[in-house]
């Protein structure tokens, strides 16, 4: 039930609320600065170290090696070789390649379609992004298991093989259709405050106006303007669907994060390096993505989360 | 009320490099609005917020009445003060956010709801009081945040920019409205501006700012008519360059004409240039390829480029034969003699002019 | 002219919507490009919201194996064993959510007054992480910090003897790992836009510190406040992924119930008992959302005005 990085990485570049620029006042600020700023540190630390803790741990657990007292980044240069990994990432990887397909194709169209003809929709299509967080992932996949469990019965039927199709071991359709769905609330906003950054409506009428028909426009006006939207969407999805790891489990199949938790079960040491690994790569791809989306997202003022 | 008079003097602040404020004297008498005008970047703001005691000077001091306050804390202070924009509280109403001065001050309810009445209708917008600031516009904002730094019934009343941020129609009118309400209530006012149409027409005494320092602080028809500095003359109004030279120690010759100069005066001989108001030059229409237009290379003749209608008043633009482009008003009913092509003769009034350097 | 610098009230700039006649032609392209998406959230959400509803609602008797309509699931999923789930889970999501609301706003509260722009950016994007996609990775970070070999483990026995990770107390430890970076990031927007104008104006009007938080900075940041704790209940009680892992099989949790039913772990004849559940899960999550709403309403309108 979370996900507002998009705004956050809209929110975050936004500009000082008008009025309030110029230098920061001298003693007077400085004084009331003291007072607090101990109680402030104080707890900023506490936090830090809440936070920074586990993941030291696990990192000092991965490097050391307890039993025979030495350093080593083994576990680390284990982790292609370990069986399953490379397949799990694989076929995660082109999970969340058809999610971030899907979502655009999807949502793109409709998005500007809204935005330049049907305003009054809107508050219905946010609306609908909001159920995949009342409908938890536990929620929305009993649903989803029951409706596959229907085809079972009868084993010649269309829809028996639709199920087979889609429960496939090696790519499991149904996983990327279903994520989709998960992905909605975060992609919906990514979107939206990308397109709030532009003023769509003039850049359509100038470049139909000059001639351009729809797939130009929406090729070379709309989307190169919506860029950063769309790349902190797909960003993530991306990390959403390599951390997924409910609906996945549940429905049976062994994508990364399953992976993981599959595979902790022999040697210590590599579950907890692999997902050292994803954290941080994760964390390091956002952060550079906030950056390469930071002037447009600038204009938004989205602070409605 | 009584009135307070208000003195800041040699008032310093830097910020790392940057000396925002560099001395800066200026005093209020009782009752006045003084406005600081200057582009931006030169320290009217900050000499503004360290008044009001958000700021603390390097050096300096803000008397009260006599009394120093530059070690006093804002919250003290008793000043009202009227922000750029955005200031009002956005979930009280109109009449919560004017009350609320005295809602920190302990007033009793019955009296805070009295008050704030009172004010609303002071400042023009009696009934709007149980609106919050989303449902009214710019202009009835500011009014709302008038009437909450005067609630209080501060000494001084403090105006940073309140008309900036307005449509250029309600800007007119607030600016009217703000007078009137200052003069009713005879409140020492300071006014920070960086547009000198309003400096003008509201303040009692205009102080020009440029860089950390005053260049000029009188009352708007002596800055306009008799600017201390060049800065002061081109800022205030607008102000034509013509090339001249100087013939006398106090004597220039430009356009064909011979004027005394005031303020600055180099040495005979040099080559300056004269500032001339539009309304201080004589436009005369010469017919192409006469007599008079055939007569040498003269300075003062020109072709007419454009004729910009401002109402009562045309403002003719006229290129010289050297390049340089004046600017010449004149009634509008003689807007006809100069079509554009045609030719011109300037002739600057007989009057003291303003000289520096080309 | 000057324009008006007057802030647009929320979607003010959106534009006016399309009128009929000469343009209907073009708004059927408009319902073209919108038809996808809800024909595909019709399916796969709507579908096995449906499907929860229908199955809910009925059982099949294992001795005769007929199924019919019966409000036995539901009254079973409100009793018992899985009464136990949905308290348990109640409990954690409440007390977790507190705690994460109170130190996550005061936070992001530190952190907004900061300066230093990566600073600020590289913090929210790692809140963004840890909230949303770090589930597995997160339990086992803190499996090799505070599991049965973990390196602060007899640190935290010291001041708690009886701790260990698979217990109600653990999960407490764990949760507001990512509950925390939630509050920062629903609150941080609204701190971010607390205007410098209304400080100084309380400020020149005789003001405290105190008078300004107890009548201006407080009340305007209250309903996003509460919303974030919503938010943070919700996201609580709807996780699975780290409660999976870290006390699958010890803390009672309604997800986890509904997993365990979905993988068949249940008496015969109440397998439809995980689809009630799931429709509890849902109306709770429905009620939450019921309250963040206007919360979040609300305080966009004050914040962007």
């Amino acid at each position: 039930m979370a996900g507002l990085v998009t705004d956050t990485l809209a929110a975050a570049d936004r500009p000082e609320p008008a009025g309030a620029a110029g230098p920061p006042s001298a003693r007077s600020l400085a004084e009331r600065l003291s007072r607090v700023r101990w109680w402030r540190v104080l707890m900023l630390a506490v936090v830090a170290i809440y936070l920074l803790g586990p993941l030291l741990s696990a990192l000092w657990f991965t490097v050391y090696n307890a039993r025979l007292h030495r350093f080593s980044l083994a576990p680390y240069g284990q982790l292609f070789g370990a069986s399953g990994f490379l397949t799990s990432v694989r076929m995660t990887f082109f999970l969340a390649l058809s999610t971030i397909a899907l979502e655009f194709v999807l949502l793109v169209p409709a998005m500007v379609a809204i935005r330049l003809r049907l305003p009054r929709l809107r508050g219905v299509v946010e609306s609908i992004a909001m159920v995949p967080l009342v409908v938890s992932p536990v929620a929305l996949t009993a649903g989803v298991s029951t409706v596959l469990g229907w085809g079972l019965n009868d084993q010649g039927s269309w829809m028996f093989r639709l199920d087979a199709d889609l429960q496939n071991q090696s790519f499991p359709l149904i996983l990327p259709l279903v994520y989709a769905i998960l992905v909605l609330p975060f992609a919906f906003r990514a979107l939206d405050a990308a397109l709030r950054a532009v003023d769509l409506k003039t850049l359509v009428e100038a470049a139909r106006g000059l001639g351009a028909s729809w797939p130009v426009v929406l090729w070379r006006v709309l989307l190169p303007n919506l860029r950063a939207g769309l790349l902190s969407g797909a960003v993530l999805t991306l990390a959403l669907v390599f951390g997924e790891y409910t609906i996945a489990s549940i429905l049976g199949f062994v994508p990364f994060a399953v992976w993981i938790v599959q595979d902790g079960q022999g040697s210590g040491q590599l579950p907890i390096a692999v997902s050292l690994l994803s954290l941080l790569l994760s964390w390091a791809v956002l952060f550079l993505v906030s950056f390469l989306g930071g002037r447009r997202a600038a204009a938004v003022t989205d602070r409605s989360a | 009320m009584p009135a307070a008079g208000l003195e800041l003097s040699a008032l310093r602040r830097s910020y790392g490099a940057v000396h925002a404020l560099d001395g800066l004297d200026l005093a209020l008498a009782p009752g006045e609005l003084v406005a600081l005008l200057g582009p931006s970047g030169c320290g009217k703001t900050t000499a503004l917020r360290i008044v009001a005691g958000f700021e603390r000077p390097d050096a300096g001091q803000v008397r009260l009445d006599g009394a120093d306050i530059t070690p006093v804390s804002a919250a003290k202070r008793d000043m009202g003060m009227v922000f750029q924009s955005y200031s009002l509280f956005p979930h009280l109403t109109a009449a919560e956010n004017v009350a609320f001065g005295l809602r920190l001050r302990k007033t009793a309810a019955p009296q805070r709801k009295a008050r704030a009445e009172e004010l609303l209708e002071l400042v023009g917008i009696a009934g709007h009081g149980a609106r919050y600031p989303h449902q009214l516009s710019g202009g009835q904002q500011q009014r709302v945040a008038l009437a909450r730094a005067l609630a209080i019934r501060p000494k001084v009343l403090l105006l940073d920019e309140p008309l900036s941020a307005l449509d250029a129609k309600v800007r007119l009118q607030l600016r009217d409205e703000i007078r009137r309400v200052q003069l009713d209530l005879g409140i020492t006012t300071l006014f920070v501006t960086h547009d000198q149409e309003e400096a003008l027409s509201m303040a009692d005494r205009v102080a020009v700012m440029r860089s950390g320092q005053l260049e000029q602080c009188a009352a708007p028809a002596q800055l306009y008519d008799r600017p201390a500095t060049a800065f002061v003359a081109e800022f205030v109004g607008t102000m034509n360059r013509l090339r001249g030279t100087m013939i006398d120690l106090d004597v220039v010759e430009v356009a064909g004409r011979r004027l005394p100069v005031d303020g600055e005066r180099p040495v005979p001989g040099t080559k300056v240039e004269v500032l001339l108001r539009p309304e201080a030059i004589e436009l005369e229409a010469i017919e192409p390829d006469s007599a008079a237009d055939r007569a040498g290379a003269d300075p003062a003749v020109g072709t007419v480029r454009t004729a910009t209608f401002l109402g009562a008043i045309t403002r003719v633009a006229v290129t010289l034969e050297d390049g340089t482009e004046v600017k010449a008003d004149l009634p509008s009913h003689r807007a006809s003699e100069f079509p554009a092509g045609g030719r011109a003769r300037l002739t600057p009034a007989p009057r003291p002019v303003l000289v520096v350097a080309p | 002219m000057a324009l008006t610098l007057d802030p647009p009230l929320t979607d003010a700039a959106d534009p006016v919507p399309a009128r009929r006649g000469a343009r209907r032609p073009r708004a059927l392209g408009a319902w073209a490009a919108v038809a996808p998406l809800l024909i595909y959230c019709t399916i796969f959400l709507g579908l096995p919201t449906w499907a929860l509803l229908y199955e809910a609602v009925r059982r099949t008797n294992p001795a005769t194996g007929v199924t019919s309509f019966t409000a036995q699931n539901l009254t079973d999923s409100w009793s018992g064993f899985y009464l136990t789930a949905m308290w348990g889970s109640l409990r954690l999501s409440l007390l977790t959510a507190t705690i994460s609301a109170i130190i996550g706003l005061a936070t992001a509260h530190a952190i907004a007054q900061s300066r230093g722009r990566v600073l600020k950016q590289a913090v929210l994007t790692a809140s963004g992480v840890l909230a949303n996609f770090g589930g597995i990775p997160l339990a086992f970070c803190f499996i090799a910090a505070a599991g049965t070999a973990g390196e602060a483990t007899g640190l935290i026995r010291k001041i708690d003897p009886g701790f260990a990770l698979d217990t109600f107390t653990g999960l407490v430890l764990v949760y507001p790992y990512f509950l925390i970076p939630l509050m920062v990031l629903t609150t941080m927007p609204a701190l971010e836009g607390l205007r410098r104008q209304w400080r100084e104006a309380a400020t020149g009007l005789g003001g405290t510190a105190w008078d300004y938080w107890r009548h201006i900075g407080g009340p305007i940041l209250l309903p996003t406040a509460l919303g974030g704790f919503v938010l943070c209940f919700g996201s609580a009680f709807a996780a699975y992924a780290t409660a999976q892992a870290l006390a699958g099989g010890t803390v009672p949790l309604i997800t986890l119930r509904i997993a365990s039913v979905l993988s068949g772990n249940v008496l015969a004849g109440q397998e439809n008992l995980g689809m009630a559940m799931s429709l509890n899960t849902i109306a709770i999550c429905a009620l939450m959302m019921a309250v963040y709403l206007p919360l979040r309403a609300r305080s966009a309108r004050w914040l962007d005005s």
